[in-house]
């Protein structure tokens, strides 16, 4: 694999580490999700935002920016809670108090989602977690990065 | 100004706490479906009948199905009746990613504008 100048290579052992567990916590992740009537939507959505953390010990934060776009996280993090906004809204309109419960036993939409509306309400929460929580971990990383820039150029002018 | 404004407002929290806390003593408050004495609960622990769920478990564990229609009661708890709760961790997760998006973008100008000088 290939690495741009400036971008410091890590021990490689974290890098294999990280090749092979970020497929699998990613499964898991959308697994906790996607048991929705239980309602794991949080702890999916942050154990899918682990796998920032995963890309960034084993790659840097550069690469980590590369392959997640934070402000396309950002735009899908509003998304989501307007989706949830919108699917306690549809209690509202078909009869009944908001965030209530409706499509469970009508007919329509059972063969997908058996629990009505709350199953897809776990989904968007999920989502929203996980563009959430990955966002503000991009972010925060962001804020540390050029303090080992900064440490990086002190160590090569000690250097010369 | 800003003193008499603090005096209004903690003026009106007491009146209304004082109201409340009489409107509590006076109408001791029962659970949703009447059968919780929350009194004899509190003077007797021992000698209450605990033999069914009172309150609020009565209700989720014996009318889920028909009041929301869920087949799981957590999920039924977490999305239909404390629905607006969630709705505001949602909330509270947009504005910390607004709040620390503003706030360390900034930080971040600063610094390179330091650099730059």
């Amino acid at each position: 694999m290939k690495f741009k100048d400036g971008i410091k290579e890590k021990s490689i052992i974290i890098k294999c580490g990280a090749d092979t567990f970020l497929p699998f916590s990613l499964v898991f992740a959308l697994y906790v999700i996607l048991t929705a009537p239980v309602g794991g939507g949080f702890q999916g959505g942050v154990l899918g935002a682990a796998a920032v953390l995963l890309l960034y010990l084993g790659y840097g934060y550069d690469v980590t920016k590369k392959s997640i776009n934070p402000e396309i996280l950002r735009i899908n993090e509003a998304c989501a809670t307007t989706i949830y906004a919108l699917l306690g809204f549809a209690g509202l309109i078909f009869g009944a108090n908001f965030c209530r419960n409706v499509f469970y036993a009508n007919g329509w939409l059972t063969g997908f989602v058996h629990d009505g509306t709350i199953g897809l309400m776990d989904y968007a929460v999920g989502y929203n977690v996980m563009t959430g929580v990955g966002f503000l971990l991009i972010l925060m990383l962001g804020f540390l990065a050029p303090v080992e820039e900064a440490k990086k150029a002190e160590k090569k002018e000690d250097e010369q | 100004m800003k003193r008499v404004l603090t005096l209004l407002a903690l003026g009106v929290i007491l009146v209304t706490g004082i109201y409340a806390a009489n409107y509590a003593f006076n109408n001791i408050p029962d659970a949703y479906d009447g059968h919780l004495d929350v009194v004899a609960l509190e003077e007797d622990p021992t000698n209450y009948d605990v033999t069914g769920a009172d309150g609020v478990a009565d209700i989720i564990i014996a009318q889920n199905l028909e009041r929301t229609g869920a087949e799981n009661n957590v999920a039924a708890v977490v999305f239909d009746f404390r629905g607006f709760d969630t709705l505001g961790e949602s909330f509270i997760l947009i504005t910390s990613v607004v709040g620390s998006f503003v706030i360390l973008s900034k930080v971040k100008n600063e610094k390179k504008e330091e650099d730059a000088a």
